[in-house]
């Protein structure tokens, strides 16, 4: 069991989905200058080869709607990353009336980095928090997405017509 | 030259007005939107450049923006019209300029401003939206967001 959380927090596989402003700082992350792949941290094209979910920025509710349905596609053990204040507490788009506030309502979140935006050394520092988690087994927000599936279902509810997409 | 063809055209109905930068005001009721824009489209204002809508709330009125410009001659000429607030209604320009469709869709999702005769005015940009027109003034998106998306504190 320890060895199979060793690999896996060794070979973190990112979602591809850039949903705000903070997606610029990936390019330098992953590119020569700071190299997330000496972490074992690649980029991946599809959500079900995916092993972490980064949320870059604010989430307006359509982009929300697509997030959910990404992260419900993606295959356990999964987890997220909230990445900036927006994903935090809504940032500075705390009173519009299109971006959620706070992202942990509708999936959860294992990770978050704080700033606006934050620097590639915050991102890296932040998965090799999220390597630590998974080894000591701490990082468990997709158990309890399914444990308090209602819970999130009921947030959900409240600004999406989850009922129709027909998932799960 | 486009004051003079307007003055002889429709008369005491519209009301141009050149502004400090050599731009064109043209001021008109609801009901003349159709037979000026088509004309001004046959007077070498081929282009619409946007359709944009102010919130006059004192005066309980939105004023609609339509921004033409001309290619040929190099001039640009805003159409300005208000309509009410309590019943927002003016007709769709889509038979003149077909991608008014667009702006026309998004200004009566953001505002409730209805077009008649676009027959296409579905949601644009907000998903699952069941709230009031979220751009007009009296629309407070704090109290809404606080409400919708949840404050926690601490």
């Amino acid at each position: 069991m320890a060895i199979k959380q060793w690999a896996q927090g060794r070979s973190l596989w990112l979602m591809h989905f850039c949903t705000g402003c903070g997606a610029v700082e990936l390019p330098p992350t992953m590119t020569s200058r700071f190299d997330m792949e000496r972490f074992g941290i690649a980029p991946m094209a599809t959500p079900r080869q995916a092993d972490v979910l980064l949320v870059t920025g604010y989430l307006t509710v359509k982009t929300l709607k697509r997030v959910i349905r990404s992260y419900e596609q993606m295959i356990d053990p999964k987890y997220v990353i909230g990445f900036g204040s927006c994903t935090v507490n809504g940032g500075m788009y705390y009173d519009s009336y299109n971006v959620i506030n706070h992202l942990d309502l509708y999936i959860p979140v294992d990770v978050y980095v704080a700033g606006c935006m934050p620097r590639p050394e915050a991102i890296i520092d932040a998965f090799l928090k999220l390597r630590q988690m998974i080894v000591n087994g701490e990082a468990d927000g997709w158990k309890k997405y399914r444990e308090n599936l209602e819970w999130y279902r009921k947030n959900q509810r409240k600004i999406l017509d989850v009922d129709k997409w027909g998932l799960l | 030259m486009i004051l003079e063809s307007i003055g002889k055209r429709f008369g005491d109905k519209v009301k141009v007005k050149e502004r400090r930068d050599g731009k064109f005001d043209i001021y008109v009721n609801p009901d003349m939107v159709l037979p000026l824009i088509s004309f001004l489209k046959t007077s070498k204002f081929d282009h619409l450049t946007f359709i944009t809508c102010v919130d006059w709330i004192k005066e309980k009125e939105f004023e609609l923006v339509y921004n033409l410009f001309s290619y040929e001659i190099r001039k640009e000429v805003f159409v300005k019209v208000r309509v009410s607030r309590e019943k927002p209604e003016v007709e769709s320009i889509v038979p003149v300029y077909e991608i008014a469709e667009t702006y026309e869709r998004e200004i009566h999702e953001m505002f409730g401003v209805y077009f008649a005769g676009n027959d296409n005015l579905t949601p644009i940009f907000l998903e699952d939206w069941k709230g009031p027109p979220p751009m007009r003034k009296d629309f407070n998106a704090l109290e809404y967001s606080n409400e919708k998306y949840e404050v926690k504190n601490g």
